[in-house]
């Protein structure tokens, strides 16, 4: 009993979502006719939602009359070409839920070769409104990584800078504190711009070339120096802090951490100098 | 009277000729972004083109893929068919109506109609120069565009953005088809 339930429960929901979207498509419809008043047949008619760039194409028949079911709601370009007469261009029609008329009316004159004539494929001249919200998506992630890069130069440089205050003879314990804060900071911040990049959404069947090549191999060098870096550092300050001199895996600290500046450096002059 | 009959037919003959169809056989397209660190230029080879004269006017329609732009760096050109929209709107189509015998003048001045990123502009009297040779005629110019008149947001570079400026070079190779 309680399954007969669930079902009819799922059938009504899925009819009602049926109708629902049904009512929410609207439909085109109209008639194409010449100065005299007489019906043009074979006349191709190209509907382009304004909004998404999706297209729709539909012919005259006989009676000059066309019609586009099952239209999503939205504005229109309407587009009428046939051999003889020149192109009509409504530039924009609203579609609601109900029927939309528009009639045309053609001149005289040398028809304009349509898209259609060209012999594009489908798949190059029909847009998707989902692909470019992933190209969105993805140029909005890439703006942010490169401000994110950009203002991390900013500690990045400190802490190099305030490298001399915590190493050598000189050094002073509050020396060794600002340079270890500033980089963590660094090192936080880079995580989070390299996220950015990371997880942007990928575009299939791209291939890398140019510049961008050399700035992704770069990573390579940067990406585990950035997280070597705190780690040899954060070894370095407990020995220091022992009072012992810097040994071991630790006195590596300072050129990884200029190894990975470099790189650092170089990834973003890829971007930047055209080579 | 055959005579008659004869130069009748020649001029009919003569007119049917004058009407025709070209295709467009060969084409670079560049277009031109100016950013304060760098200049870039993207070609394109893979546009179409068909032109229909009829009763001495005629009416060319060219088109393009947007991404089939090449700029010699795949993130700039991702990123340029992002700005343009070029994924919801993939292709650029360019419409130009002039009298035939515009065609066989070294230097041909017309309106183009560009249809690009979902806008239309218009551009009056843009300048182009054709040599024929032989069958097939070669028209090259330039179109004034710019990012404005299609409503593209600037691409930028480390925040700094592109000049509004995108002249689009043309190098086009006609014949009759």
């Amino acid at each position: 009993m309680l399954r007969i339930a669930a079902f009819i429960g799922l059938a009504v929901s899925v009819a009602c979502s049926l109708v629902a979207q049904t009512q929410a498509a609207g439909t085109l419809t109209g008639k194409l006719t010449d100065p005299s008043g007489a019906v043009v047949a074979n006349t191709t008619v190209t509907a382009t939602n304004i909004d998404n760039g999706q297209t729709r194409t539909a012919t005259t028949g006989a009676d000059g009359g066309y019609q586009f079911t099952m239209l999503p709601p939205g504005n229109y370009r309407v587009r009428f070409e046939a051999a003889g007469f020149k192109t009509l261009e409504i530039a924009s029609a609203t579609i609601g839920a109900t029927q939309a008329v528009v009639d045309g009316k053609l001149e005289p004159g040398v028809s304009t070769p349509s898209l259609g004539d060209l012999g594009f494929t489908p798949d190059q001249s029909q847009g998707s409104a989902q692909d470019q919200a992933r190209l969105d998506k993805r140029s909005r992630m890439l703006k942010t990584h490169q401000r994110l890069g950009l203002i991390t130069t900013a500690p990045l440089v400190a802490t190099l800078f305030l490298a001399n205050g915590a190493s050598g003879h000189k050094s002073t314990a509050s020396g060794r504190d600002l340079h270890a804060i500033l980089g963590g900071v660094t090192a936080g911040m880079y995580l989070t711009t390299a996220s950015f990049a990371i997880f942007a959404p990928k575009i299939a069947g791209t291939p890398t070339r140019g510049p961008i090549r050399v700035h992704k191999a770069l990573a390579w060098i940067h990406g585990p120096g950035m997280i070597l870096t705190p780690i040899l550092g954060s070894l370095a300050l407990a020995q220091k802090d022992r009072g012992e001199k810097v040994h071991g895996i630790a006195s590596a600290h300072g050129a990884v951490a200029g190894v990975t500046a470099a790189a650092y450096g170089a990834a973003m002059l890829s971007v930047i100098i055209k080579f | 009277m055959n005579r008659k009959i004869l130069w009748v037919f020649l001029a009919l003959a003569s007119l049917a000729g004058a009407d025709g169809q070209w295709v467009l056989a060969s084409s670079t397209l560049v277009y031109h972004v100016s950013h304060p660190l760098h200049q870039s230029e993207g070609v394109s080879h893979a546009a179409k083109g068909k032109g229909v004269c009829q009763g001495g006017q005629c009416n060319f329609l060219i088109a393009v893929p947007v991404k089939s732009f090449e700029s010699g760096d795949t993130n700039r050109d991702l990123h340029m068919v992002q700005v343009t929209h070029g994924a919801q709107f993939p292709m650029v189509s360019v419409r130009v109506s002039l009298p035939e015998a515009a065609l066989t003048s070294a230097s041909i001045h017309c309106d183009v109609e560009i249809q690009f990123g979902g806008q239309t502009a218009k551009y009056k009297n843009v300048a182009f120069q054709a040599v024929t040779k032989g069958t097939e005629t070669r028209i090259t110019g330039s179109i004034p565009a710019t990012l404005s008149d299609f409503k593209i947001e600037p691409p930028s570079l480390l925040s700094i953005p592109v000049k509004n400026d995108m002249p689009v070079r043309v190098d086009m190779t006609w014949r009759p088809m």
